[in-house]
């Protein structure tokens, strides 16, 4: 029972795991909308049964939470990854002024199950119903026995499950016996992590630094411009001068967290994320680089000694870009021919 | 710097620039090119492009930088972000994929 094990199971099969890092809030009242538009810094068009993928973010535009802002009819779901749900909570209250809104801790209430893999989707189908397959990526929906919300961090199809605390026993013993025939396998944070890596998904509980904005962090994408948001002058300010730029890299050896790179002899950045990638068979870092360096493909850096090339994310070819319900399934998975997990290195 | 990383650097930013005026002038992606962060998810969530997307950037590819593949389960892989389809052109000049 490795976290290598655990890896290949994220990559292979499926997967069950406590989701003890997200925090739920659910909030209802006529000014929801207008509250999560004021926080947000990526534009909030989301219809009921969607979800948007941002950030909140500091005064300073340091990432604080990795959020899901999830339209249901005229309330929304927070699920947020980074911070508590009180401290959500207290986020949200703090830029309520003048709205009505009503904020309620569901984390108090209900926690999360989260299923990852390939093959994720027809566990979840014999959870819930064959209806699922057709859940759209960042979709959710309410089963009688749970909130499903399609997501995942991994690269792989995710469902992250939110369960009424005093069903929860129940509901992971049903999981794990539908789940005998799928090979599911429980896993915990580590081998989690280590996907999040290799598929390059931001860690907000990893890579953020004090200084860091979105601008460095590469998440550009969760925000947009022209918007009034927590940290919008600062995200301003910053894209005419940022601090570097984050960019992937590989190693033989181990590469250790806060470690300078350097080139040529300069201290030139810093690792901020660290991981033994078993599915590729090297180091992989999260690395901040200095803006002109901060390219895929480069060779020649190192690393308390050891050589360091920069990659471009994701590092590895998920499964489940090539899995599809319509035609393959757990049954058949011998007989489908995948592209392998590691792409081609053409460097 | 040394002559050969720069040199690397140069022809990676050189492509990534057409790239992002694909982006933004013909999949009227409103960003402007210094926030289109060249590690970003292209499809799904990132910046949402869709099959159609993906018809024009291969359209591009072809144009742009003379790259004409067939879909041999390498267009997937390879046009998930901004970076994994540099590598690609690289790939393609440098042989490393087989041309149609």
């Amino acid at each position: 029972m490795s976290v290598a094990d655990d890896l290949a199971a994220i990559r292979a099969t499926t997967t069950l795991r406590a989701g003890d890092e997200l925090a739920c809030v659910r909030i209802d009242g006529a000014g929801a909308h207008e509250l999560l538009d004021r926080v947000s810094p990526r534009q909030l068009f989301v219809r009921s049964g969607q979800m948007l993928h941002t950030l909140f973010l500091d005064d300073a535009a340091k990432p604080v939470a990795d959020v899901y802002l999830c339209c249901d009819d005229d309330a929304y779901h927070v699920v947020a990854e980074g911070m508590r749900a009180a401290s959500v909570l207290a986020y949200l209250a703090d830029h309520a002024h003048g709205l009505s809104v009503e904020l309620v801790d569901l984390s108090l209430s209900h926690a999360f199950l989260c299923l990852d893999g390939p093959y994720a989707w027809e566990l979840l189908a014999e959870i819930s119903s064959p209806d699922v397959i057709g859940l759209p990526y960042l979709g959710f929906f309410h089963d009688p026995r749970f909130t499903c919300f399609r997501g995942g961090k991994t690269g792989e199809y995710g469902y992250d499950l939110l369960v009424a605390r005093e069903q929860l026993a129940a509901e992971r013993a049903r999981i794990l016996d539908l789940g005998r025939r799928f090979e599911l396998r429980e896993i915990g944070q580590e081998a989690h992590a280590l996907a999040m890596l290799e598929s390059a998904f931001f860690d907000v509980r990893r890579a953020p630094r004090p200084g860091l904005t979105p601008v460095e962090l590469q998440l550009q994408w969760r925000l947009n411009a022209g918007r009034d948001y927590p940290g919008s002058a600062a995200i301003t300010a910053r894209r005419a001068s940022p601090r570097g730029r984050t960019v992937l890299a590989a190693a033989a050896s181990e590469l250790v967290v806060d470690a300078a790179i350097e080139l040529d002899g300069s201290v030139v950045g810093t690792v901020l994320v660290s991981g033994q990638s078993h599915t590729r068979g090297d180091w992989l870092a999260l690395a901040l680089l200095e803006p002109g360096l901060a390219h895929a493909g480069l060779h020649g850096f190192t690393c308390g000694g050891i050589a360091l090339r920069t990659i471009s994310s994701p590092a590895i070819n998920n499964r489940s870009l090539y899995v599809d319900p319509q035609r393959h399934s757990w049954a058949t998975r011998e007989s489908n021919a995948f592209p392998p997990l590691v792409r081609p290195d053409w460097s | 710097m040394r002559a050969d990383l720069a040199e690397t650097i140069a022809v990676r930013e050189e492509i990534l620039g057409k790239l992002r005026g694909v982006l933004i002038e013909r999949m009227r992606l409103r960003r402007a090119p210094a926030e289109i962060d060249a590690d970003a998810p292209l499809f799904g969530a990132g910046f949402a492009l869709d099959s159609l997307d993906a018809v024009e950037l291969i359209v591009a590819l072809d144009t742009l930088f003379g790259v004409v593949l067939e879909d041999n389960g390498l267009l997937r892989q390879q046009m998930r972000t901004l970076n994994t389809v540099v590598d690609l052109v690289l790939a393609y000049r440098r042989g490393h994929v087989g041309r149609r």
